[in-house]
Parts: C-alpha cells; sequence; structure tokens
C-alpha cells in the first residue's frame, strides 16, 4: 500500500491511501487539528467527503482502529512456530466428521500426521488427551504439526464425508 | 479617546457583520471587507436614504494595523512557502509556473500598454492581474472538495511558483518605483534590496537552529508576542531602509518554516494574521473612492474579460501538463481564476509610490478588480461542472 503525503499551504497536510486499483482514502490535517476524510471511487469520480472529526474525536477513533482498545484474535491466521512444527486451532464444527469420535476412531496422526496436544472445551482444557477422548462439537483442537500437515489436519476436520485428505 | 474607540468599535463590527455574511452565502469574505469599508468610510456613499454613512474617518490607528495586515499576509506566504515542494516538482512547476506568468503577466502588460500607462504603472497592471489569491482559492477548494482530486496538484503547484515570483517582483518593483531617479539609482536600488534580502535569506538558511532556540518559549502568550516583535521589527526596518515590509516580511515567514515552531505559529499567530488581514481589506475599503471607479471602467471591464480567459487557458494547458483529463485540467482553469489579498497588496504599493495613475487610478481599478475577481472566481468554481456539462466536456457527455 503506498501513502501520498502533500503540504497544502495555509490548511494543513493531505495523505492519499491507495485502496483497490485508483480508489483512494484522502485524509486531510488542517493545521488546526480538524480531520476531513475522503473517499474517491475512481479516477474519473469526485471525492465525496464522508466525515470530518476534531483531532481529540480522530485520536479515539485512530486507536479503536490500531486495536490499542480490542484486539480481535483471527483465529485463521494464529500460528505458533515450534521449530519446522507449528501449533494451530481448529474448531470442530457441527458437521465435522470428528464429532462424536475418539481420538484413536479418528486415526488422525496416522491420517494427516498431527498430534493432537490439547483440547480446549468451553473453560476447561484437556492437555495430552488420552486416544479414548471423544470429541464433541464447539471442541477447540490444538494440533502440532508441520505446516503441510496442519493443512491437511485443515480440510480433514472440516470435511463432513469420510475419506483420506489429500497430501 | 472615546471618539476613536467608538470609531474602532464600529469598524470592527462591521467587519464582522460583513464576514458572517459573505459566509452565509459561500462567498470569499475578502470582497465583503472591502464592500463594508466603501459603506461605512468617509467616501462615497456618505450618505443612505438621509442616514449619515461616514462612520469610520481614516484613522492612524487603523493604517497601521492594516499595514501588519500586509506583513503578516507575507509572513505566512513565507511561512508555508515549501521550498521543498517546490524542488520536488521543479521540472512540471517550472512549466506550469512560467505558462502562468507569460500568458497571464503578458495579458496584463498588454493591457497596461493599450490604456496607454507608462512602463513602471504597466508593471503594476501587470503584476495586479497575474497573482491569483491563496486565500480565496483554498478556501474554494475545500468547499468543493477539490483538495481531495487530483486537480489540486497543478493548483497548489502553480500558487507556490507565483509566492515565490511575486516575492521577488514586489522586492524589484518597490526598489525601482520607490527610489526615484536615474536608471543607476534604480539599479542600485534593486541591488540594495537583493543584499538585504541576501542576508535574510542566509540568517533563514543557517539561523534555523538559533531561531529554534530564541523562540522556545513556555507559554503560547510569550511565544506570540516574540514572533509579532520579531517580525514587525525586521519588516519595519526594512521599510526604514526603503525597501519591502513585505517581502522582507516573507523572508522572516521562510526562516521560521525550517524551525519546529511551524505548527505552532499556525495555531498561536493565525488568528492575529487573519484580524490584521480583515482590517486590511476594511482599510482598503475606506481608502476607496468609487467614483474614481468611472474612468476606469473600460480597463476594468477589458481585464476581467481578458484576464479570466487568460487563468483558464493556462490553468487548462496546465492541467494537460500533469496528465489530469479534460473535465479536471478545466477545473484547474476555473480553480486559478481568482484574485484577491496579493493584489491589493501590490496595489498598495502603487499608492504609497502616489504618482500620476498609480495614485489614484490604479489603486481604485485594483479594488473594482478584486472585488469582480473573487466573487466570479468563487462562482466559476461553485458552478464549474455545470457549466463544463453545459459546454458538452464533461464525464457524462463524451468519452475522455
Amino acid at each position: 500500500m503506498t501513502v501520498y503525503e502533500t503540504e497544502v499551504p495555509g490548511v494543513g497536510h493531505k495523505f492519499e491511501l491507495e485502496l483497490d486499483g485508483d480508489e483512494r482514502l484522502v485524509v486531510l490535517i488542517h493545521h488546526d487539528g480538524k480531520r476531513e476524510v475522503y473517499h474517491r471511487p475512481g479516477e474519473n469520480a469526485d471525492s465525496e467527503k464522508l466525515f470530518s472529526l476534531s483531532g481529540q474525536l480522530a485520536r479515539q477513533l485512530g486507536s479503536i482502529l490500531e486495536g490499542a482498545h480490542f484486539q480481535p484474535v483471527e483465529l485463521d491466521e494464529v500460528r505458533v512456530p515450534v521449530g519446522e512444527a507449528i501449533i494451530e486451532w481448529f474448531d470442530v464444527e457441527p458437521d465435522s466428521r470428528l464429532a462424536g469420535q475418539t481420538l484413536a476412531a479418528a486415526d488422525i496422526r496416522d491420517r494427516t500426521g498431527v498430534s493432537v496436544i490439547a483440547i480446549q472445551r468451553g473453560e476447561e482444557t484437556v492437555s495430552n488427551p488420552e486416544p479414548t477422548e471423544t470429541v464433541a462439537v464447539g471442541d477447540i483442537l490444538v494440533t502440532l504439526g508441520t505446516r503441510d500437515e496442519q493443512d491437511d489436519f485443515g480440510t480433514f476436520v472440516e470435511n463432513d464425508a469420510p475419506g483420506t485428505p489429500e497430501s | 479617546m472615546a471618539a476613536l474607540l467608538l470609531e474602532v468599535g464600529i469598524a470592527l463590527t462591521a467587519i464582522a457583520l460583513a464576514g458572517a455574511l459573505a459566509n452565509r452565502y459561500g462567498l470569499s469574505v475578502i470582497p465583503a471587507y472591502i464592500v463594508v469599508g466603501v459603506l461605512v468610510g468617509p467616501n462615497e456613499p456618505t450618505s443612505l436614504a438621509g442616514i449619515p454613512l461616514t462612520l469610520v474617518e481614516q484613522r492612524e490607528v487603523i493604517d497601521v494595523l492594516a499595514e501588519l495586515g500586509v506583513v503578516f499576509l507575507l509572513f505566512f506566504l513565507g511561512l508555508e512557502f515549501s521550498i521543498g515542494q517546490l524542488l520536488d516538482d521543479r521540472r512540471r512547476l517550472a512549466v506550469v509556473g512560467s505558462l502562468d506568468f507569460t500568458v497571464n503577466f503578458g495579458l496584463g502588460a498588454l493591457l497596461g500598454f493599450a490604456f496607454g500607462y507608462t512602463l513602471l504603472e504597466t508593471m503594476f497592471v501587470a503584476g495586479i492581474v497575474y497573482i491569483s489569491s491563496s486565500a480565496v482559492i483554498t478556501k474554494s477548494l475545500i468547499d468543493e472538495g477539490w483538495v481531495a482530486n487530483p486537480e489540486s496538484g497543478p493548483i497548489l503547484g502553480t500558487l507556490v511558483f507565483e509566492d515565490l515570483l511575486i516575492a521577488v517582483y514586489l522586492a524589484v518593483l518597490s526598489a525601482v518605483a520607490l527610489g526615484e531617479g536615474t536608471p543607476a539609482d534604480a539599479a542600485l536600488a534593486v541591488a540594495t534590496a537583493f543584499a538585504f534580502l541576501g542576508v535574510l535569506a542566509l540568517v533563514a538558511w543557517y539561523g534555523t537552529e538559533y531561531l529554534e532556540r530564541l523562540f522556545d518559549a513556555d507559554s503560547d502568550e510569550l511565544f506570540l508576542l516574540r514572533v509579532l516583535g520579531v517580525t514587525t521589527l525586521v519588516a519595519g526596518a526594512a521599510l526604514t531602509a526603503g525597501l519591502s515590509e513585505a517581502v522582507a516580511a516573507f523572508f522572516v515567514g521562510t526562516a521560521f518554516s525550517a524551525t519546529d515552531h511551524t505548527e505552532r505559529i499556525e495555531h498561536v499567530v493565525a488568528p492575529a494574521r487573519d484580524f490584521f488581514a480583515a482590517v486590511f481589506f476594511f482599510a482598503i475599503g475606506l481608502t476607496t473612492d468609487v467614483t474614481l471607479l468611472a474612468g476606469v471602467a473600460w480597463l476594468l471591464l477589458a481585464a476581467v474579460v481578458v484576464t479570466t480567459v487568460g487563468k483558464l487557458v493556462s490553468g487548462t494547458v496546465s492541467g494537460r501538463v500533469y496528465g489530469l483529463d479534460r473535465v479536471r485540467s478545466l477545473r484547474v482553469g476555473f480553480g486559478l481564476v481568482p484574485r484577491g489579498e496579493f493584489s491589493l497588496v501590490i496595489a498598495t504599493l502603487a499608492a504609497s509610490v502616489g504618482t500620476g495613475a498609480l495614485g489614484d487610478a490604479i489603486p481604485a481599478f485594483t479594488v473594482g478588480y478584486v472585488l469582480v475577481m473573487s466573487v466570479l472566481g468563487t462562482v466559476l468554481v461553485q458552478n464549474a461542472d455545470r457549466i463544463v456539462d453545459r459546454a458538452g466536456l464533461g464525464w457524462e457527455s463524451t468519452a475522455d
């Protein structure tokens, strides 16, 4: 993403953020602290003023956007590296083939290569689960494996039809 | 004292009312301040339906405030003048800047000669019609939202070029105009002017760190007083030495532009500038004798038509130089039409020379010209899209 900065004499500074293609978000910061935000849909279109904020409000909005108040955990992207292997979290959806099966019956390690190192069930954490542990809908499986193995397991856990995941 | 305080009170209230009224109708405040100055001033009209209208005499106190208006208009021009921006974009700016200068200063010079003015008077007329109004233009750009569009690039770029040129122009012209006598005297005066400005420029360049510390005041009050003090002192010294106080103030402004105080000046000193500048426009109105406009009516008409077309053409071509499409290029042309504060600064210099047409006809012409061009320019910008569509040049009517 490119940000262009220009000085507007007597007014303040202008920042242009490149969005998709020709789309631009334009922020005008006045010397008196006022911020005006414009959106330009394309090259042959006029900028439309979205809103203007006082300096104080703009800083508050800025810190909210930045995630200083609340940082959502984007589960799809959570990866913790452990050497070659990484740790990932998987939700067990109601239509998952794993729901109601024991870990032994699912044969997870042989089929995908990952090891289930913990099961998060509501407030409770089952660490080092026994092979006889039954997976329930709503569980979060914490798995250890290489990136490829994790991808295989991702396909495996989502799939409701029995079958061998592609490797 | 009572009478004086009352008069200044009337003047400031009249300025406040005029400003509020202009703002209500989306027009620039500059012509409003001038018109209200004409109305309550000592010249015609002196009464309206039997009510005497000469409420404010031209007093020294108003003159001093108006002079500070000139000084701080130019001080801020220098402060906001970005040499970096000029250098970053020097190739395109050199093209659009020289185009703008050649077309519009050229047309002004032709007008001056066509109406039989002397060389010096013609140089004044050319400068007055050449320089666009930064104040009116930036306000229009924000009001119309063009500031967030690509057309703001060539418009603001042209203004930066004009800012630099007007500093040089004022320095040369005031040296020539105020230093009477032989060409040798004039040359000496110009040389002195540039020597003085050179010193100021060197201070501006090398004195950044020193200025930084000198103006590092704890309270805004002390900061404001220091900036007002130093700027006015340097401007006064320049004027005493027979140089342009406006150009001196411009260089003081550029000296500050390299320091970290820029933002603080914008916060703290800008209100003082706005006050002084409003009184300056009002004082222009006070000194204007509208009956003199009859004598320059043809020049005024010709100038309005020719220089509007001039800016439209040079602006549109400048837009093309920046690679803009037809609609945006035309907007650049419309955007550069407004004239205002700097034309009046030049007219003030003409009035201070005071000989021949410079004493009355040219200042009266400038007031009429700025009144028309500031309003016409604003209205043109507000209706630019409609005019372009009507002419069949819009985005929707034809493919570019």
